[in-house]
């Protein structure tokens, strides 16, 4: 196919050539950052966070006023929850996973650091919280009853003697070493945590994408503690296939021990999950239906400027036609002009998506776009292109030789 | 001669249908993308209390120095709330016309019915300049007054809401209320108020809108009702345990806002905060020099980033889907008027000067693009509902669709359109009437 | 009525520059019909579009109804155009989204008449071309002649004080082609001012002048002296 006369024919429809051209380009800008996004997203999403997730469920309860036998009322609902059936066991803590809300420590190595090593999430539990959640311990052990000492509420700031860490945040602290019997301090104070376990992961409370936490989504130190507060978490596991039974019945156990308090919330952590990632879902929803759109609107833009070229070049076409050009040759035609046209709005596009996701890299903390996304991306909208181009060029190649003969 | 551009453009729309659908379309999809997420945008960059964010002030003072480890704050660090100490040091001054320190915090309501459970409130403990610093409307009774703040008063304001949940609507003042057990006498009503983004703390539920209960700071302190939003205990020191401690420590958990009206008295209090905070480095407690801010309104939401990073990517993404419908449209527009160059030419040749041929153009433009809108607001209407379906119930407070919203749309897709019709007109009028007599 | 002297018109590209009229002169009185004729590329189709007004000049002058349009605006020359000068093309331009009323109806909006004047024009000048039963036809439901006609009536919808007509009936067979000159002929003993382009001698003898214009320049002014009778037959 020669390209000369292709390219003499869109000197002559610049302007349209250019405005396709342009619209190809922004549409691979916004395709590739916003599948970009899309995946991310979808895969923040899914990150595990380390508990037996589909057997878990979390009662929140708040205590009207400052019992002050709350430590008696603790015990009562944390005996009550693990003598239900189809519970294998029962936890309070001060915080939870997808739960959005939690505490955070700056840890260190030496009593007199300035800045913290890592930080991590903090999770109070007693030595039932391991089972409870169903995390694996990987190396150690679980806290000794002894061990586990009463936590009163979040103005109680004593540092535990002992705390498990999550395998990624025994790395970061000790990289190369087993963090096994080390010790670690909380900011501030002089005595020694010594890390007693570590478990595979335990993922920070705080969800939200680039929010805080996710710079440190798997560093979380769990305390041997028990939470003796007006508000706390109860974190229940159950035996697979009896969650929503025993939800019922939890809560009603509790009510039965004592009516004066509320449960604020009583769910399982598939729906904690639903609810922490809503916005991340949504958000890739709406930009794949934005991207779906835009895909549209180019190739029917396409298809309209195209058929407008093959109606006011009939007679050109059928003069071809007459002198001996194939059906396949007028197809390839229009589909040669669109690929030159596609090829340099990918260019242009190129150029665009980089500098869109530059600023998307300074104003939103996203990560880099691989190159292999911009690759996919120009090859789609080519494909697009060349799509959208087949409808006209088939009208184009049926316009008889005989047109030729006649009268414009 | 309008009605007569107005019949040609529809006359014009319809020998072309497919054209036209598709330029109706595109301009439709692309007004509906873009408006569904400035409805959103709008509602999280807008002004939550236009007539006076810029009399306002987030009060901001450095208590942990130069070093201090983990901060939650603005690129220079200063902290975005404050210690115990420094609310109490800034109340005492009375240094603004009107001010503030408050907190979040909640309650577990017992309702008078025993039948009834006891449920959950949200609350803010303030001082009773924060109703007429904020503008807070009342639909009974009215704030509690500096008499109740220094006098430690068991006094609450509820918000609308609750107070149809709890007294059916009547008017409750003078009744009394079950807050954690203990009675509070209900001293005002508010009516529907809802700041949105809930500027004066931006630290949970930007989109929440207000609390149920407020409830004096002075005794809230006294209550120990405990702060239900972020607590961050920085600096050097360490909070001793409990709540003497906390309220003592440097640990910094209040909000705290200034009414300035005018440069002047906005100058003044700057002014009065660095001098604050030089007397508290004699005093031994700072060792470092004055480091404060007041930011209005205005300034406060930009800092806190009230619109989310999704929003703005979704609006980022929409306006260009936008752009890419109207260079579409231009481009079918221009194909479609440089199909009709020939009775461009006799129009010009039996009288039409370039002006008749732009406004007829422009016209039928117009036309697409008044279409276009009304398709936009349908998509506009389906795509709140579906940012309804998909994201959060905070977020679903956002997405109202108010009469000034179909304006903009419309305005917006009918000059958007008209704009992408410029270039095809002006080929338009380099169309030569004298083309028509040759070349035939 | 239109005058022209020392009119030239230069095409420019971007190699070189031909002239396709040079020191052209014309004089088309009142109620002449003239014919101007030529070899093809003699310069006929541009005298055309400059006097019409679709055009400009490079040099000379050209009175019009004794204005001179030299250097007008675009507006200007669109309101004379549309005030003082009625088109009869070869190929009929009709509008063809537009039915036989409607294409009348062109130059009469541009006018700025109100609807009764306008529809009363309609009326008058396609009862005049002989076709008041067709005025809502659209012009592809009719013959090349009717579609001539229309276009005629459609010139002279805005009584305008000269007919232009280029090949008037270049696109129209023997039968058609006596019908429309016999139609202008009719318009001239009317009183119409009329200048036809046309490169048939057979149609050009009807005029009561004729002009031919060769390289850009007229080579001959005089009247065929046996249409002098003619003249005097037609006081």
């Amino acid at each position: 196919m020669e390209l000369r006369p292709i390219l003499s024919a869109m000197r002559r429809n610049k302007v349209g050539a250019i405005l396709i051209g342009v619209q190809m380009a922004i549409t691979l800008a916004i395709l590739c950052n916003a599948l970009f996004i899309i995946e991310q997203r979808l895969a923040l999403s899914h990150r595990p966070t380390g508990m037996d997730e589909s057997n878990n469920f979390v009662v929140t309860n708040q205590w009207v006023g400052n019992p002050t036998d709350l430590k008696a009322k603790l015990q009562g609902d944390l005996a009550a929850l693990r003598s239900l059936p189809g519970v294998i066991d029962a936890t309070a803590l001060n915080s939870y996973p997808l739960s959005n809300g939690g505490s955070t420590e700056g840890l260190l190595l030496t009593p007199d650091q300035k800045e913290p090593t890592a930080l991590s999430a903090l999770y109070e539990m007693d030595e039932h919280g391991l089972q409870a959640a169903g995390l694996t311990l990987v190396a150690g052990r679980n806290f000794t009853a002894e061990e586990v000492r009463d936590k009163f509420g979040y103005l109680d700031v004593t540092p535990p003697a002992a705390v498990i860490i999550t395998r990624t945040l025994a790395e970061k602290l000790f990289p190369g070493r087993s963090a096994l019997g080390q010790s670690v301090y909380f900011g501030g104070h002089t005595q020694p945590a010594a890390v007693v376990g570590i478990v595979e992961r335990l993922q920070v409370p705080w969800t939200q994408a680039g929010g805080w936490g996710s710079q440190f989504n798997d560093n979380s130190t769990i305390e041997p503690m028990r939470y003796v507060s007006p508000y706390t978490h109860y974190l229940v596991r159950v035996q697979p296939g009896r969650i929503a039974a025993v939800m019922r019945a939890a809560e009603q156990a509790l009510i039965a021990l004592d009516r004066a308090r509320v449960l604020e919330k009583t769910w399982t952590l598939t729906e904690a999950r639903a609810d922490a990632y809503q916005d991340d879902r949504g958000l890739a929803v709406i930009l794949g239906v934005v991207c779906a759109a835009l895909a549209a609107v180019t190739a029917f833009g396409i298809v309209g400027l195209t058929s407008y070229w093959v109606a006011q070049r009939r007679r050109q076409i059928g003069i071809r036609r007459a002198l001996g050009a194939t059906r396949p040759a007028i197809i390839r035609y229009f589909q040669t002009e669109n690929l030159l046209i596609a090829a340099a709005g990918a260019a242009l596009g190129i150029a665009l998506t980089l500098l869109l996701n530059l600023w998307m890299v300074s104003a939103f903390e996203m990560p880099r776009l691989p190159p292999g996304y911009v690759l996919i991306g120009a090859i789609v909208v080519l494909l697009l292109g060349q799509l959208a181009v087949l409808w006209p060029a088939l009208k184009a190649a049926s316009v008889p030789p005989a047109l030729a003969t006649r009268a414009a | 001669m309008f009605t007569y551009y107005l019949t040609l453009a529809l006359r014009s729309l319809r020998r072309n249908v497919v054209l036209t659908v598709l330029m109706i379309a595109a301009i439709g999809v692309g007004i509906g993308a873009s408006m569904t997420t400035l409805t959103v945008f709008r509602a999280m960059a807008g002004d939550p209390i236009p007539r006076k964010s810029r009399q306002l002030f987030a009060v901001q003072i450095d208590n942990w120095g130069p070093k201090k480890g983990v901060v939650i704050g603005d690129e220079d660090n200063l902290q975005q709330q404050i210690s115990y100490p420094d609310a109490v040091g800034l109340m005492t001054a009375h240094a603004a016309r009107r001010q503030s320190a408050m907190y979040r915090t909640g309650f577990a309501l017992t309702p008078a019915n025993p039948d009834l459970r006891p449920f959950q409130v949200t609350a803010r403990a303030a001082f009773a300049d924060f109703f007429a610093m904020f503008e807070v409307p009342f639909r009974y009774g009215a704030a509690w007054s500096q008499a109740d703040d220094t006098g430690h008063a068991d006094v609450v304001v509820i918000g609308r809401e609750l107070n149809d949940k709890v007294f059916g609507g009547a008017n409750s003042v003078g009744r009394t209320l079950d807050l954690d057990g203990h009675g509070y006498r209900v001293v005002g009503v508010l009516d529907h108020w809802e700041p949105i983004p809930n500027f004066y703390d931006l630290n949970n539920n930007k989109y929440a809108g207000a609390e149920e209960v407020f409830i004096p700071f002075t005794r809230a302190i006294d209550q120990q009702l405990a702060s239900w939003g972020n607590n961050n205990c920085g600096g050097d020191s360490l909070p001793a345990a409990g709540w003497d401690g906390r309220l003592h420590s440097e640990c910094i958990w209040l909000q705290f806002w200034a009414e300035l009206p005018g440069a002047a008295e906005a100058d003044r209090y700057r002014t009065f905060l660095n001098n604050y905070a030089a007397e508290q480095r004699r005093l031994g407690r700072f060792q470092w020099p004055p480091h404060t801010r007041i930011r209005d309104v205005r300034e406060w939401l930009v800092d806190q980033h009230a619109v989310t990073a999704e929003v703005r990517i979704l609006v980022l993404v929409s306006f260009s889907f936008l752009l890419v419908c109207l260079l579409n449209a231009m481009g079918l527009m221009l194909a479609k008027i440089m199909g009709r160059a020939g009775d461009i030419g006799v129009r010009r040749a039996l009288g039409a000067s370039r002006r008749a041929i732009v406004a007829q153009c422009l016209t039928e433009a117009a036309m697409v693009g008044l279409a276009g809108g009304l398709l936009g607001l349908g998509l506009t209407v389906l795509g709140l509902l579906g940012l309804r379906a998909l994201l959060s119930e905070d977020v679903n407070r956002l997405t109202h669709f108010s009469p000034s919203d179909v304006a903009i749309a419309v305005a917006l897709s009918v000059a958007a359109t008209t704009l992408a019709g410029l270039y095809p007109t002006w080929r338009a009028t380099q169309v030569q009437p004298a083309w028509q007599l040759k070349a035939q | 009525m239109l005058r022209m002297t020392h009119l030239s018109k230069a095409y420019r590209t971007e190699v070189v520059e031909t002239y396709a009229l040079r020191d052209f002169a014309i004089h088309v009185r009142e109620g002449e019909f003239v014919a101007v004729t030529g070899p093809s590329g003699s310069g006929k189709t541009t005298f055309l579009s400059i006097a019409g007004l679709l055009e400009e000049f490079s040099g000379g002058e050209y009175q019009l109804d004794g204005v001179d349009v030299r250097g007008l605006n675009d507006n200007r020359r669109s309101r004379l155009r549309n005030e003082k000068i009625g088109f009869i093309f070869q190929a009929f331009n009709l509008i063809a989204d537009l039915n036989v009323e409607d294409n009348i109806d062109v130059p009469l909006r541009y006018r700025g008449f109100d609807g009764a004047e306008r529809r009363r024009r309609i009326r008058e000048s396609l009862s005049r071309v002989g076709l008041s039963a067709r005025g809502r036809h659209y012009p592809a439901e009719l013959s090349g002649g009717q579609q001539q006609r229309v276009a005629i009536a459609r010139a002279l919808a805005g009584a305008p004080r000269l007919l232009l007509a280029d090949e008037p009936t270049g696109n129209l067979d023997t039968q058609m082609a006596r019908g429309v000159m016999d139609l202008l002929e009719e318009l001239h003993r009317d009183g119409a001012t009329i200048v036809m382009v046309t490169h048939d001698p057979e149609l050009a003898v009807r005029a009561q002048r004729e002009v031919h214009i060769v390289d850009g320049q007229v080579v001959d002014l005089a009247p065929p002296p046996r249409l002098v009778a003619g003249l005097a037959a037609n006081p």
